[in-house]
């Protein structure tokens, strides 16, 4: 709904109660999805059931954990990324056996809390560890929920569908808010209940909208805030075919009770391709069992891709950057701002411990190619980099190394700076030994 | 969506005018994959080369002796390995000085011979070979369907010029723009490539180096084809083609190293199929069996429509 037609419903009498200065202010910021029409004190329950179904984000918003690691997962408002950009990248949480040792499980637990992949200018980490009560034991099972606990905040998934041994676990971690998996049409009231109790998010499983529908109503309605769906697909497959249908109606608005964020588990499935149709097509929580380091590190750089915001490719902040404790006279190596190339560059730099400078402009975050091909990287920008950041103030000497690829441009600068420029190589492998034999 | 994708004859069997073992016809879906009708499942395609000095060591190292034996490597695409689709690049051409147009065409009718596979073929890249490579690779695989690349904004006469002599379907490459690819479609046909035989090759950038860029533009080709643009909508093709050489293979540890480059490629490859891409590359061996049945679980769907 636009702010115009929700300002419409308001009473606009401007008496400030619900915080903003005028209605129109407050309908501009229910339109935009930032407040819920229950602020306002005036409107009867038909106005507020119309306001709130129509301002409130399509897929709703789930917090699993709490601290520093806790995740919120939902709040999607698009199919495709280039509509727009997907917001909360998918949780993958890694599943623990109630029954394997409890050293072994402690020892998982530490080292999902302790992964961490550094990739141009990001910690890429795992979000928290999803036990499954195979023991049938809900003793073990608390007892095992009570380890992961004792590794520090990392958020839980308790998987079971026994409304027991979700109790005798809930008891011992229940106010670190874990998800619990799942509710279904046998279990759902005492799932609820539990759910509620502790103010746990709850997914809810089922093999057909209808019955997730259905089963998301009757646990909101029983009090449970924050619901994640399960299509219990049998194949990727599967998942993707209903995943879609789902995203779709919640984009769409279509089914009020299908707005809410997905959960997979690809145990079963197939994990890599499974993990990869998830973070590609609107999963929000993923379980997956331990998984070797390649598929990691892969399944991470997907879902960092995927969770960038396509309008704005990851950036570093334009300045001056010393490299290896430079000095007045150390090289000045210009470069642009595209986070990918100026990690690249780093990593070779220090590597080949060289004092210098990295110089790095403004490209928009495009790469030198992009931005050379694109007429982003010009003598202009160069020049005026140059001045506004003072680097003449911070060399004594006026030379400038500039990447192989922007080699095109080298006459360019040096007439419109007065800086000389040498080429440097278009590989930034070759750049150390390039700065050696240039001394 | 309404609209569908062309269909692209690739290979051609005894009874098409060809001696391939089998044929396809990629395309032919009206939804991407998991929202309707997806068509036939995507293509895998094993990349080999003729000159293996410009190849992944990573590669090199797993397919051994057979890096020098063009006959026994494309052979092992389809026996071994389980390919659907051999694609030939030929690297030979990439040398300085290279000046052996003859030799390319060779290099195909050696990889005809070995496999019964349909064949992609990847010629040179510098304008001043092209038509004497692209002739010869046409006229070593005429009757066969080839899909012969590649064509680019700047250069695709010779190679339009070779696949409308010889009958095979082209290759169109633009970088990572929809636009772009949608103008290079417009000037083939205007050179008398039909639709039905161009496969749009959007370019696509390795995992973690450009990959997010590439998976927006497929799905942005594919959405805007079946919202109606005739011009778009022909088969993707998709080959991450720096996948093997990214840092994070090549720095992996000795004994992960392998497992990396398998798992960058397919990653990049599955995603590249659930954007709707119709032909996927890779060239580590080891990439295609997984690829085949991730692949094939993708198509293993029940949605609820
Ligand atoms: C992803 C990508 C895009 C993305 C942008 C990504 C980004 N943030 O920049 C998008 C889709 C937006 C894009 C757009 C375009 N692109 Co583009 N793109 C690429 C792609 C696939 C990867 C680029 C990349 O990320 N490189 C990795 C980074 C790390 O490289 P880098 O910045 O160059 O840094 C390296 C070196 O330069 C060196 N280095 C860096 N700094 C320094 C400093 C010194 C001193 C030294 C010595 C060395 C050095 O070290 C780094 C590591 O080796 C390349 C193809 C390719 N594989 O390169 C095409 C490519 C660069 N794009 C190309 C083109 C033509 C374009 C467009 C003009 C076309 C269009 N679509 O309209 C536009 C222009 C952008 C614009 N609108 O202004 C062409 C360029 C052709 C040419 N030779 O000029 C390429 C090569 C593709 C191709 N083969 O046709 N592109
Ligand atoms: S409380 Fe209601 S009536 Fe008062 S200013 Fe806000 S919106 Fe308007």
């Amino acid at each position: 709904m636009k702010a115009l037609e929700v300002y419409k419903l308001l009473p606009k009498t401007n008496c400030k109660e619900c915080g903003f200065p005028t209605c129109l202010a407050f309908a501009m910021k229910l339109a935009a999805g930032g407040a819920g029409p229950e602020r306002c004190p005036y409107l009867d329950e038909e106005t507020k059931a119309l306001l709130g179904g129509a301002t409130r984000p399509p897929v709703r918003a789930a917090t699993v954990g709490v601290g520093a690691r806790s995740f919120t997962v939902g709040e999607e408002i698009v199919m495709f990324r280039h509509e727009k950009t997907f917001y909360h990248r998918p949780g993958i949480m890694v599943c623990a056996d109630d029954t394997s040792p409890l050293e072994e499980v402690r020892r998982n637990a530490e080292e999902v809390r302790d992964l961490v992949v550094h990739r141009v200018g990001q910690d890429l980490t795992l979000d928290g560890i999803a036990l499954r009560c195979e023991s049938g034991d809900p003793d073990r099972f608390a007892a095992a929920s009570m380890v992961v606990g004792e590794c520090g905040d990392l958020p839980r998934l308790l998987i079971t569908a026994d409304p027991g041994a979700h109790a005798a676990a809930l008891k011992v971690c229940g106010q670190f808010l874990p998800l619990i998996h799942a509710a279904t049409a046998e279990n759902h009231e005492e799932m609820a209940g539990l759910a509620k109790r502790y103010g746990c998010p709850l997914v809810v499983r089922a093999e057909t909208p209808e019955e997730l529908a259905d089963l998301a109503a009757r646990c909101t309605a029983a009090g449970v805030r924050a619901i994640l769906l399960d299509p219990a697909p049998r194949t990727v497959g599967d998942f993707v075919a209903r995943a879609s249908h789902l995203r779709e109606h919640a984009v769409k608005r279509a089914s009020p009770d299908l707005g809410y964020p997905l959960y997979l588990d690809t145990t079963t499935l197939g994990t890599d391709a499974a993990l990869a149709a998830g973070i590609l097509r609107y999963a929000g929580v993923i379980a997956v069992p331990p998984l070797p380091r390649p598929s990691l590190l892969a399944a991470l750089t997907l879902r960092q891709n995927i969770y960038t915001d396509p309008q704005k490719p990851i950036q570093v902040t334009p300045g001056i950057y010393p490299v290896n404790n430079p000095g007045r006279d150390a090289p000045v190596l210009l470069s642009v701002n595209f986070s990918l190339t100026y990690f690249t560059l780093l990593g070779y730099l220090e590597a080949g411990k060289i004092p210098c400078y990295l110089f790095v402009v403004d490209t928009a975050g495009l790469s030198v190619l992009t931005a050379v091909a694109g007429g982003k990287l010009d003598e202009d920008l160069v020049k005026k980099s140059i001045e506004s950041t003072g680097l003449a103030g911070t060399v004594d000497h006026r030379t400038l190394i500039i990447p192989g690829y922007a080699a095109p441009l080298s006459g360019r600068i040096e007439d419109a700076t007065g800086w000389n420029v040498r080429v440097g190589p278009r590989d930034a492998a070759e750049i150390a030994e390039f700065l050696e034999k240039g001394e | 969506m309404t609209e569908r994708i062309t269909e692209v004859a690739v290979g051609a069997t005894r009874t098409e005018g060809g001696t391939r073992t089998r044929s396809y016809r990629v395309g032919g879906a009206s939804a991407l994959p998991g929202m309707g009708d997806a068509g036939a499942r995507p293509l895998i395609a094993l990349e080999i080369c003729d000159d293996p000095a410009l190849w992944p060591v990573v590669v090199l190292e797993e397919v051994g002796d057979l890096a020098g034996d063009l006959s026994g490597w494309a052979k092992a695409a389809e026996e071994r390995w389980g390919a659907d689709l051999v694609r030939l690049v030929l690297t030979s051409t990439r040398r300085r000085g290279f000046d052996d147009p003859a030799s390319s065409g060779k290099a195909v009718g050696e990889v005809l011979a070995a496999t019964g596979l349909p064949l992609i073929v990847e010629g040179s890249i510098d304008p001043a070979l092209d038509t004497g490579v692209f002739r010869r690779c046409g006229e070593a695989g005429e009757g066969e369907r080839l899909l012969l690349g590649t064509a680019e904004a700047e250069r695709y006469r010779s190679v339009a010029a070779a696949a409308l002599a010889y009958g095979h379907a082209v290759l169109a490459q633009t970088p990572i723009d929809i636009n772009l690819a949608k103008q290079l479609n417009i000037l083939l046909r205007e050179t008398g490539v039909p639709h039905d035989r161009i496969v749009i090759d959007p370019y696509t950038g390795a995992l973690g180096y450009g990959f997010e860029y590439s998976y927006s533009v497929m799905e942005r080709v594919r959405t805007a084809a079946l919202a109606g643009d005739a011009d778009l909508a022909m088969p993707v093709i998709s080959a991450a083609q720096d996948s093997l050489t990214v840092r994070e293979v090549r720095e992996a540890p000795e004994g992960e190293r392998v497992e990396t480059a398998v798992q960058w490629e397919f990653y990049a490859a599955f995603s590249a199929a659930v954007a709707g891409a119709g032909i996927v590359c890779v060239r580590h061996p080891g990439t295609v069996g997984m690829l085949r049945e991730a692949i094939a679980d993708l198509w293993g769907g029940e949605g609820w429509r």
